[in-house]
């Protein structure tokens, strides 16, 4: 079981398309995960007590986590399964 | 016969006093129907409605605080200097139009009719897409709520004979027929933009996207891009929606603190502002309680939004498969440099400033607040979209004039639609030009003047197909299949 945090600008729009679309790709693999959504700026604050933060690729300049736990997975279209797949798989989380 | 008409009678005035009244426990029972009619489980329909309920009561809470915070401050500003304050948020203009709504005795309950019609009108426009020419669902529920509360002020203000259930189906039809004409305005920019990334904005600045992408090549050279241009490291502190708010709040209700005076503050608000207080202690625990709120606001918005959404997303995939999505128009953040998107919140801000003076100067009886959202989102979107098809110059000369148009529109909207009195307006540009013109429209004309504005908005999709290069692939999706 992996916890996964979805950010974005305000918390509200684009971080819940992400968890939704995250949750879908999760399940065709068999990750087992805990998904929360909310904004950058809490997401900031909240990093380091996650595996993984998804968000836009233009904001992930915002995260400086120095642990060996959290990945900071950018994305470049949000509703692009393919793309999350990809980049799950490349980050090798299970 | 008399019996069943008593029960039916008492029946529904239990409802109408403990539900429609009760607007927690309204979205709460349609989030519950909602997730039934999905086929969920029971216990996930129960944990929906209380987390409907729950967000709900707490948006409430925060919209409550919000509104005793700023009482005191309307109030001076009003008294002192006749000045009326607006701050062009939609958080702050969805509390200044609930409180509107319940000031008048209709409750928020109303809206969420409109929401559910606005939003099942949008399905059967694109069901009847042959004819409407309309292929988009809008989808971004937390914008959803925050329109359909906003034009439900809209038409109780300018049409009170509407003021009842047809009312509530008209401003149904209405936020509807906008969800899908001016998502639908989007598809082209946006496929052009993304390289078909199979997505259309549904959001507070459609229009304002689509004369964006019009503009914008007349403005520029979109080979000049944004991107080449180093923009300062601290810039980026504004990507945190806490810090931006908390700033803009400092900066705008400081100053408006330090123009009321101390001894007035300290004459008026006689709890939050004892002998003991320092005025910029006040000051900075005065303006950051509005940051407090909002978010508090926000955060009630965002828990019920996420039962809407999922409920939403799983009806439309139901009826209507291969639908193009409407969403969140930060999904196009993604397809630009992260520098486009905080050149364009820079360019709006400068704008903003410069009309907020304009305003300050020829003493118009309005003064304007600067929100976070419309003026980080509206603007970095223009960016993201003036730079593709007109690069840095266009994205510099659209969002300065998009924030100076924010202020103006704003401030007339919010004068207009008397919502100055609560402190608020939308503030999204789209609300800023294109609904105060409805709003005018139906103000004049009433409701032939609303069928109008129907019936125009229904026109645009027509024209947009007429004049398609390739009719062929109009209803052709992303990946190749016919819609």
């Amino acid at each position: 079981m992996i916890k996964v945090v979805a950010a974005c600008g305000n918390g509200m729009g684009s971080s819940q398309i992400i968890k939704m679309k995250i949750a879908k790709v999760f399940k065709k693999l068999g990750i087992e995960a805990t998904i929360d959504h909310m904004s950058v700026g809490e997401a900031k604050s909240a990093a380091s007590g996650y595996d993984v933060v998804f968000c836009g690729a233009s904001l992930v300049g915002n995260f400086t986590v120095k642990n060996n736990r959290t990945k900071i997975i950018g994305l470049v279209n949000l509703l692009s399964e393919a793309e999350i797949e990809e980049k799950v798989k490349e980050n090798g989380l299970k | 016969m008399d019996d069943l008409f008593t029960i039916v009678n008492t029946a529904s005035t239990l409802f109408a006093n403990n539900i429609l009244a009760k607007p927690e426990f309204f979205i709460g029972i349609l989030v519950f129907i909602g997730y039934m009619l999905l086929g969920k489980p029971i216990y996930e329909a129960f944990g929906g409605f209380i987390k409907a309920a729950v967000g709900m009561m707490i948006w409430n809470v925060g919209s409550g605080g919000l509104v005793t915070t700023f009482r005191p401050i309307l109030a001076g500003l009003n008294e002192r200097f006749h000045l009326n304050a607006a701050v062009i948020d939609p958080y702050f203009g969805l509390n200044a139009a609930g409180e509107a709504i319940k000031m008048i005795g209709m409750s928020l309950s109303w809206t969420m009719i409109s929401l559910m019609v606005g939003f099942s009108w949008n399905i059967i426009l694109v069901l009847l897409r042959r004819y409407t020419k309309l292929r988009t669902l809008f989808l971004t529920g937390h914008i959803m709520i925050q329109q359909a509360t906003t034009c439900t002020w809209i038409i109780f203000f300018a049409i009170p004979e509407l003021r009842n259930f047809t009312g509530a189906l008209w401003i149904g039809l209405l936020v509807g027929t906008y969800w899908a004409v001016f998502s639908n305005l989007t598809v082209e920019p946006t496929e052009e933009l993304t390289e078909n990334a199979g997505f259309a904005i549904g959001h507070q600045q459609m229009f304002w996207v689509w004369v964006t992408s019009k503009l914008a090549p007349k403005l520029g050279n979109p080979e000049r891009s944004v991107e080449n241009i180093k923009m300062p490291r601290w810039l980026t502190m504004f990507n945190d929606n806490v810090i931006a708010t908390g700033t803009l709040m400092l900066l705008f209700f400081g100053i408006i603190m330090t123009i009321l005076g101390e001894p007035y503050l300290r004459g008026i608000d006689k709890a939050g502002f004892p002998a003991t207080l320092a005025f910029p202690t006040y000051i900075l625990g005065k303006s950051l309680s509005f940051a407090v709120y909002l978010f508090i606001l926000i955060s009630g918005v965002r828990m019920f939004v996420s039962e809407l959404t999922e409920s939403f997303r799983g009806i439309s995939e139901k009826l209507l498969p291969g639908a193009l999505p409407a969403v969140d128009c930060a999904a196009t953040y993604g397809f630009s440099s992260p520098n486009t998107v905080l050149f364009g919140f820079i360019f709006g801000c400068i704008g903003q400033f410069i009309a907020i003076a304009g305003l300050f100067i020829f003493q118009a009886p309005i003064m304007i607040i600067t929100g976070f959202v419309p003026v980080f989102f509206d603007n970095a979107t223009v960016a993201v979209f003036a730079n593709k098809f007109g690069g840095a110059r266009a994205a510099t000369i659209l969002a300065l004039g998009t924030g100076m148009l924010q202020v103006i529109g704003g401030g007339f909207a919010a004068w207009f639609f008397e919502l100055y009195k609560f402190g608020g307006w939308h503030g999204n540009i789209d609300w800023d030009t294109l609904w105060p013109v409805i709003g005018v429209l139906l103000k004049t004309f009433s409701t032939p003047g609303l069928i109008l504005v129907i019936v125009l908005m229904l026109m645009i999709p027509q024209l947009q197909y007429r004049r398609s290069h390739n009719k062929e692939n109009y209803f052709k999706l992303t990946d190749g299949s016919e819609f």
